[in-house]
């Protein structure tokens, strides 16, 4: 329990002192700190990768395995990474320890022309879903529904520049409504992340928050 | 058949229809080469007119753009980059550019070296590509200290030290102006470890879906201006006077808008319909 929790624990209030009491202090010594431990994160989060793609490839050799539904797709996506990993070690003509990769190797010709159009491809249906979205969900079944409705056609309407051929007026109303109803809401939301943000990061430096160490607390 | 698959298929044929709609109406207006005029937003003049007085109080100064977007946000966020390149070129400022996401440095190299040869400037003297670091908000804390700490060496392998580019550059307190074109939150991020620290003039480019959620900071002054989806690109296109893709792009745009705003109005009609009718019954 001392060495899974106590110690932890330890780790994570006094680094996170630390990190909170040098803001404000205007001292060489805590800048130089500063650098340090932002230097120290940078490190841990290169290691992160490493963890993504073990855990990605983890997760879709499960489901390959198990046969799940859609098991295809996973082993399309070792396709997918061992094309592009070996291309990224091939690394012709410098090799894998040679410079980043260079325009016409297979490397750049996988990224332009599989990655690029598929990642367009894929955001672009984006437009669909919402086109159809917005027919099924925008019915004025009531005043708050009504007013939803009206706010969303007058801002579509309003950031297309036909609206601005008809009439100035379309545009206007537009940034009128990101710019006062909008800013008013977005700013509340802020405000309560920032404030659950505080709490949280609060709770965790005192001990009371401890699932991040893979428990639901004590 | 019950009455929930009738309902079911009803449901599809209808979700079926909207997307045939939509597609035909994008392909029939990007086929017909519609041009339309477009008048730049305030939002994106700001942007425009920070760098054209950059370029005039301090010529050849470093601005730096950070591409924060991968493949999927290209269509939106490329054209945006393109323009902003092409007015600091064309200003002979210095851009300094880099990004956060890993996906997005090959995009980000193919338009800087297209741009910069457009321009015919060249890596190390005209602009510098710092690319890609882990780190994120401490990544860009490292950069406050010490640029060429964070980055020792350019895109290319060349040692930031004694570059041209980078004269008078010790950090990112000697760079007057960042634009950062993110498709995720990283304009929170500039904000927060960047431009409140170090005290540099920003402004943001996004997708349109995240544009409303950056209103609050242009209120508080935190961002100069807001490039907002492709619509923001063809509004710096125009401003650079080089209309591309951005402006290209707004007809099949305008047009996929008022389609959608048409389909509302016809589901609302539908309900508007059936509502007199169960009134009529009772």
């Amino acid at each position: 329990m001392f060495y899974k929790r106590t110690i932890p624990l330890i780790i994570v209030f006094v680094t996170g002192l630390l990190a909170f009491v040098h803001e404000f202090v205007p001292h060489p010594i805590s800048a130089a700190f500063r650098e340090e431990m932002t230097t120290w994160f940078r490190i841990i989060g290169g290691f992160g990768m490493f963890i993504g793609v073990y855990s990605l490839l983890h997760m879709h050799t499960m489901r390959v395995r198990r046969q799940q539904a859609g098991w295809g797709y996973s082993a399309f996506v070792f396709l997918g990474a061992a094309a592009m990993i070996v291309a990224g070690i091939v690394n012709e003509p410098h090799g894998p320890l040679g410079p980043a990769p260079e325009d016409g190797t297979m490397f750049d010709w996988f990224y332009m022309n599989v990655q690029v159009p598929c990642g367009a491809t894929i955001f672009s249906l984006l437009a669909f879903f919402m086109a159809s979205a917005a027919f099924r969900t925008f019915r004025a079944r009531n005043i708050e529904a009504a007013l939803l409705l009206v706010a969303a056609v007058i801002v579509m309407f309003g950031r297309v520049p036909l609206s601005a051929m008809i009439s100035d007026a379309f545009p206007r109303a537009a940034d009128v409504l990101l710019e006062c109803p909008n800013l008013a809401a977005k700013r509340g939301i802020l405000l309560g992340v920032s404030l659950g943000a505080i709490s949280q990061s609060l709770r965790i430096l005192f001990g009371i928050e401890r699932t991040y160490m893979g428990g639901g607390g004590d | 058949m019950s009455a929930p698959d009738a309902s079911l298929r009803k449901a599809l044929l209808a979700r079926r229809v909207v997307y045939l709609l939509l597609a035909a109406a994008i392909i029939v207006t990007a086929l017909a080469k519609i041009k339309m005029k477009v008048v730049p937003s305030p939002l994106s003049r700001q942007v425009y007119d920070r760098i054209e007085k950059l370029a005039k109080d301090k010529p050849g100064a470093p601005i730096l753009l950070s591409f924060d977007y991968d493949p999927s946000a290209k269509e939106e966020l490329y054209p945006m980059s393109q323009a902003l390149l092409r007015h600091a070129f064309r200003r002979n400022l210095r851009p300094i550019v880099m990004t956060f996401w890993l996906n997005g440095v090959g995009l980000c190299k193919e338009l800087l070296e297209r741009t910069a040869k457009e321009a015919g400037k060249e890596s190390g003297t005209g602009f510098v590509f710092l690319a890609y670091k882990p780190g994120g908000s401490n990544l860009l804390l490292n950069m406050g200290e010490s640029l060429k700490g964070a980055f020792d060496k350019d895109f290319y392998g060349k040692p930031t030290e004694g570059m041209p580019a980078l004269a008078g550059v010790a950090s990112l307190r000697d760079i007057p102006v960042v634009v950062g074109i993110a498709a995720g939150s990283s304009t929170e991020m500039w904000i927060a470890y960047g431009r409140d620290r170090f005290g540099f003039d920003l402004a943001a480019g996004c997708t349109a879906v995240i544009a409303p959620d950056l209103y609050p900071f242009l209120q508080s002054d935190q961002l100069f201006g807001l490039l907002g989806g492709l619509r923001g690109a063809a509004d710096y296109e125009v401003l650079i006077g080089k209309p591309d893709s951005g402006v290209g792009g707004m007809p099949a745009q305008s047009v996929a808008h008022f389609l959608i705003i048409g389909l509302i109005l016809v589901a609302n009609a539908h309900v508007f319909l059936r509502w007199l009718k169960r009134r009529r019954e009772a």
